[in-house]
């Protein structure tokens, strides 16, 4: 059965739980500032990203969006949208992206090659690699793929002292996102993630207009594999060939290229 | 990131172009065929996903879309000026959020969405309450050893009541220890050039205070009653989120902090020929929210006296938990320091100042000046003692007899989620009172969030035992009423004239009901939205 979650962004305080949670569960860093969170909140993203990272799985971006002619804080929350129909698995490959049977997407480790098909493939911008590391993998959120299986919520779900997400069956989510906006006026007309690139897993209600909060709304509404069936074909060929080969050689030597270029950075500063 | 599950290994060029050739195949085999189930692994297996390997508390492992009952954390301003979080340390306890509700009655008392603010009143009681001191207070520290390094700046320090009763428990002490000697000496070993007592300038607050209340009383000032005590800021911050048609209750009148800071910037500075500047203040507080309070807008009536915006009444504030760790990263030791005494011009008080860091104190100082002001005559001995107020009861009303005024009608209120039932009342003009002490932190400062941190969460017995040492001191002072403070009546004598003169009133009174009215409104304004 296919899980979803509906996040209601009017009901978000910015405590950062989830994203403490996210890291406590998957075991995650916290970089060198651990007080990361609040600093990062001192400045305003309208930017129309949401700067996910490797180590940064699901953040809490703070906009300052105006209604009724006054700025307002909207705090929005901000991870993989577990597509229904997923961009990035169709792009891989290799089958190092993969979608489960609760619907979330599961990355392997060991299956990827580091070719960034997918972070092009990704419409919300979601998959990014570990800069850090030698050999590049991706890190996504897995929304708790363990948790459910023993039907628990994802971890970030249950630490929200407000309620902000629900975590149920897809269907049921959809359903209560409808009834939510129907039955208050205070909600836009728009459920963000029912359409979008076919259907996300993750949904959103909001009191102010998506593309305000730093969402692409000008996503399509098809599903993203069906734009990657021509690159698919081609891959499928391309890869056995000595193609495949040189590419990855070419990329990781950029990628190497990359590396010593950042460390002489960080040397000269 | 730590997350596969394999043993990192360094992955040298030759390894990786082994790699790369071997998962080309494998990965476009299995592509190919449509098989899931990759065959050899190279590198560990697989078929292992990404998946969580840490942990969280127990209490979040719950089946299904149960929200556990304590969950969750409070949230923190960006540009907070009084609270910070170490995330790393968070375990997502929920014990911040449930005093935050509970006690203070802040989280959950907001209607959501949020407006463009992050409600919090800086009180810190979630400071008291966090179990891995992952919460802290915005730390201070280097502002004030930058200024005590600098041979240019006069460095000022003051120090709360309730510092004097708990600055102990930091060195071994047992709670409710008297340190206000060993407390002046160490700042004095720090290099302050100057240690005052906030005790004093509390003094100076109940002349102010107790001749507004006169003033509405007998019918010469147009001011809404109850008067409310205006000296603890998480207060006042409380007021202008849940209650701001009641700002005109409170009380004009400065805190003692404030005021303290304001005369040394003025009357001070002008007598010993200081640049005021040159002169930065500091106050030792039980409080976190002072921290906020010094930074204001209206907390410079000593700039404006001047002509000059920049100049602070106050520059720094330090917890007592900050000014241990000082003392302790000096070398000092606070068993083995002689006891010394304050600096003259603001460093006497009465019992009445000295009680202002327990519930009920400034209320019952208050009374020891009104009783005065209205029947002119000084508050008999047995009265000294006002036993309704005491305690640790969250909501505390009394009446006493004043010759000249009648029956007045007072409460004492701390915590705020009781003291609601109160201000509801207020409200809805249903209060009897005349005048109402109000404090955030239970107990009043002598538990405030600023305080040292002994048993989680902090217990009553605790508070009783740090109040009890204020009410013993007080009443084997000789002097008790705030108006006998010979350095008070000095200081009106010389400089202010009287209570609620022009001048005293510029300088003690930073917000004038202007821009009260002015606020009341944009926060209606704001309401709206
Ligand atoms: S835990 Fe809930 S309220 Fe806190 S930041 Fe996350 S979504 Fe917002
Ligand atoms: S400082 Fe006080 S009001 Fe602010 S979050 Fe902590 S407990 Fe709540
Ligand atoms: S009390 Fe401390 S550890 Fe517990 S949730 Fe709050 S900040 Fe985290
Ligand atoms: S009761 Fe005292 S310590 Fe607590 S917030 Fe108010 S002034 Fe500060």
């Amino acid at each position: 059965m296919s899980k979803g979650v509906l996040v209601d962004i009017t009901k978000c305080i910015g405590c950062d739980a989830c994203t403490v949670a996210c890291k406590m569960w998957n075991n995650i860093d916290f970089g060198e500032n651990a007080r990361f969170h609040a600093q990062e909140r001192s400045e305003v993203h309208d930017k129309n990203a949401f700067m996910l990272d490797y180590k940064n799985w699901t953040k809490i971006i703070l906009h300052k969006p105006e209604k009724n002619g006054e700025k307002v804080w909207r705090y929005v929350k901000f991870q993989c949208l577990h597509c229904i129909e997923p961009g990035c698995v169709a792009s891989c490959f290799a089958t190092a992206l993969r979608r489960n049977e609760n619907g979330a997407i599961l990355f392997y480790p060991n299956l990827c090659v580091g070719c960034r098909y997918c972070m092009l493939a990704c419409p919300f911008d979601v998959i990014k690699y570990e800069w850090e590391k030698t050999f590049p993998l991706i890190a996504k959120c897995h929304m708790c793929s363990t948790r459910m299986e023993q039907g628990q919520a994802p971890a970030c779900i249950g630490v929200c002292p407000t309620n902000v997400m629900t975590f149920g069956d897809k269907d049921d989510m959809l359903a209560l996102a409808k009834t939510t906006i129907q039955n208050d006026a205070k909600y836009v007309p728009h459920i963000y993630g029912e359409k979008e690139a076919g259907g996300t897993a993750w949904m959103y209600i909001s009191d102010i207009p998506f593309e305000q909060l730093g969402f692409n709304t000008d996503i399509t509404t098809r599903p993203i594999p069906e734009y990657s069936y021509d690159f698919q074909k081609y891959t499928k060929h391309a890869m056995v060939g000595i193609g495949t080969l040189l590419t990855a050689l070419f990329l990781y030597t950029k990628r190497r290229n990359n590396i010593a270029e950042e460390e002489a950075k960080k040397k000269n500063n | 990131m730590d997350k596969q599950k394999e043993p990192k290994k360094d992955v040298s060029r030759r390894n990786f172009l082994k790699m790369m050739g071997g998962l080309g195949l494998v990965g476009a085999t299995t592509a190919l065929t449509g098989c899931e189930h990759s065959k050899e692994p190279i590198i560990g297996d697989f078929n292992q996903p990404l998946v969580g390997d840490g942990w969280v508390p127990e209490q979040y492992q719950t089946a299904k879309n149960w929200p556990a009952q304590v969950r969750g954390r409070i949230p923190i301003h960006p540009k907070t000026v009084v609270l910070d979080r170490n995330d790393q340390k968070c375990i997502l306890c929920g014990q911040c959020i449930e005093v935050c509700r509970d006690i203070l009655s802040v989280f959950g008392y907001y209607k959501l969405p949020v407006i463009d603010d992050v409600v919090c009143i800086g009180c810190g009681q979630c400071i008291m309450w966090c179990p891995t001191k992952s919460l802290m207070e915005k730390n201070d520290i280097a502002g004030v050893q930058e200024a005590l390094a600098d041979p240019n700046k006069f460095v000022i320090v003051q120090t709360a009541p309730a510092t004097r009763v708990a600055l102990g428990e930091e060195f071994g002490m047992p709670a409710g220890s008297w340190v206000q000697g060993q407390q002046v000496a160490a700042l004095k070993e720090l290099g302050f050039d100057r240690v005052f007592d906030t005790n004093f300038s509390a003094d100076l607050t109940i002349m102010e205070e107790s001749k507004e209340l006169y003033k509405i009383l007998t019918g010469k000032y147009d001011k809404p009653l109850p008067l409310i005590t205006s000296c603890c800021p998480a207060w006042v911050k409380f007021c202008e989120y849940f209650y701001p048609d009641l700002l005109d209750n409170i009380s004009s009148a400065g805190s003692p902090m404030q005021m303290l800071g304001a005369i040394a910037k003025t009357h001070y500075a002008k007598k010993n020929n200081l640049d005021p500047e040159q002169i930065y203040t500091v106050a030792i507080m039980p409080c976190t929210a002072k921290k906020a309070e010094i930074k204001r807008p209206e907390m410079n009536a000593s700039g404006r006296y001047w002509g000059k915006e920049n100049i602070r009444d106050n520059d720094a504030v330090l917890t007592v938990r900050e000014l241990a760790n000082l003392i302790k990263t000096n070398g000092l030791d606070l068993n083995t320091l002689p006891e010394k005494d304050y600096d003259p011009v603001m460093g006497k008080s009465s019992g009445g100042g000295l009680i202002f860091g327990t519930t009920g104190g400034v209320l019952e100082a208050c009374l020891r000046t009104g009783y005065y002001l209205f029947s002119n005559q000084d508050m008999p001995e047995h009265l000294l003692e006002f036993t309704p107020v005491r305690g640790l009861k969250s909501v505390k009303s009394a009446s006493l007899d004043i010759p000249g005024l009648g029956t007045a009608h007072v409460a004492v209120l701390h915590g705020l989620s009781d003291a609601r039932v109160v201000f509801d009342a207020v409200r809805r003009g249903e209060s009897p009172y005349h005048a109402i002490e109000v404090m955030a932190c239970p107990g009043g400062c002598i538990g405030g969030g600023g305080q040292p941190r002994t048993t989680l969460p902090p217990s009553n017995d605790m508070r009783k035992l740090r109040m009890n040492t204020l009410y013993k001191k007080d009443a084997a002072m000789n002097l008790r009423r705030p108006h006998r403070n010979p350095e008070i009546i000095d200081l009106y004598r010389n400089f202010l004239e009287k209570p609620l003169s022009p001048l005293a009133y510029q300088l003690l009174h930073p917000v004038d009901f202007k821009s009260r009215a002015d606020h009341i409104q944009a926060l209606d304004h704001r309401r709206k939205v």
